[in-house]
């Protein structure tokens, strides 16, 4: 028996280590908290914040190239977080689309009663249209805008022009 | 076989109705406040009718042109809403016009769209999505309301509130149409549309 559980509780173990990021829950984000919340909180590292929808195919379309491009850095370089706006009716929805595709990052949903907050508080200059990728450098200063559906490549050298010293 | 018939025969309407779209007067990235709009004349997708924006607004306070959806969730919220706007205010001489400029989205999808949500405006199907071009369109909904003369006078949303029509803090669109009619300045003649991006070709 003692054989037994030797052998199985450090696989148990490894488990839970490896529990894969795309079960955590969608985290709720007002516009006031997007800044220390979503971006702040990753302070040190580049941070890649992409806006998506469920509703939104191009939007859907790209999430394997972030994953992929993702894959190419580590996480001392690179944090990436999802912000959906879909409704709030619709967090089921988002939570079974990210678990379908394996997606590995943390998601933030807005709380807002007006959209519009949401945006400006995000960034005065974005109109509103998903998707919408921000990235940010180590210091936690907004350096660069990807608007509309990017690919593998155009993620990955947006992020390495951030990291760029 | 009549369904067929009167399929084609709407089809061929179609067809002869050229798209017209004006020389911009403005680049439509720089379509702002107090700028002319683009002209249009694109037909209706419930009979293939051509719909002269400048025929509207020779007869009317004012137009607002609506870019639509018939799949577009967030379009989609507001279909009760735009149907209610669209009919009050017909009667008071501002005039909805709904656009469909998403290439995913054929005639007769759009007219049927209409009939369902019980829109007495007409909704004119944008093939090759020039007018949301000339316009600068990016979302549905995102409404840009003109005067008489086709000057831009409002630009953003419906509202603020998809998810709660008796909710709505700020109905702009609304605020929109009784300040015109009111004779005086729209008081947020800017507002940013959320929603689906158009599906362009």
């Amino acid at each position: 028996m003692r054989a037994v559980l030797r052998t199985l509780l450090p696989a148990a173990a490894l488990v839970v280590i490896a529990r894969p990021a795309f079960s955590e829950p969608v985290k709720l984000v007002k516009p006031e908290q997007y800044r220390a919340r979503v971006v702040a909180a990753k302070k040190g590292r580049v941070v890649l914040v992409n806006f998506w929808a469920t509703w939104c195919d191009p939007c859907r379309e790209e999430m394997p190239a972030l994953v992929s491009a993702a894959k190419g850095f580590t996480s001392k370089d690179l944090a990436v977080a999802l912000v959906s706006t879909d409704s709030l009716k619709k967090t089921p929805d988002v939570q079974k689309f990210l678990a379908s595709r394996k997606v590995p990052f943390v998601c933030w949903q807005v709380k807002s009663t007006d959209p519009q907050r949401f945006i400006d508080a995000v960034d005065k200059s974005w109109n509103g249209a998903v998707p919408y990728t921000l990235v940010y450098d180590r210091k936690g200063e907004l350096v660069m805008r990807l608007a509309g559906p990017q690919t593998e490549k155009s993620f990955g050298e947006a992020v390495r022009k951030a990291l760029a010293p | 076989m009549k369904k067929i018939r009167a399929l084609a025969s709407l089809v061929s309407l179609s067809s002869l109705i050229v798209l017209f779209v004006a020389p911009l007067a403005v680049r439509a990235a720089d379509l702002k406040i107090g700028a002319p709009a683009p002209d249009f004349t694109l037909p209706a997708a419930s009979d293939g009718k051509a719909i002269a924006l400048k025929d509207l607004l020779a007869k009317n306070k004012a137009v607002a042109v609506v870019f639509i959806a018939t799949k577009c969730p967030v379009s989609n919220a507001y279909n009760t809403r735009m149907a209610a706007l669209g009919k009050e205010y017909a009667a008071k001489g501002v005039f909805l016009v709904g656009i469909n400029s998403n290439k995913t989205e054929p005639a007769a999808e759009v007219k049927e769209h209409a009939e369902k949500h019980g829109f007495t405006f007409p909704v004119v199907k944008d093939e090759g999505n020039k007018v949301a071009d000339a316009y600068g369109a990016a979302k549905t909904p995102e409404v840009f309301v003109l005067d008489p003369k086709g000057i831009l006078v409002y630009h953003g949303r419906i509202d603020e509130n998809q998810d709660d029509a008796r909710n709505v803090r700020s109905p702009d669109l609304r605020n929109a149409f009784e300040a015109i009619l009111a004779g005086k300045p729209v008081p947020a003649a800017e507002t940013k549309a959320f929603g689906c991006t158009i599906k362009r070709v």
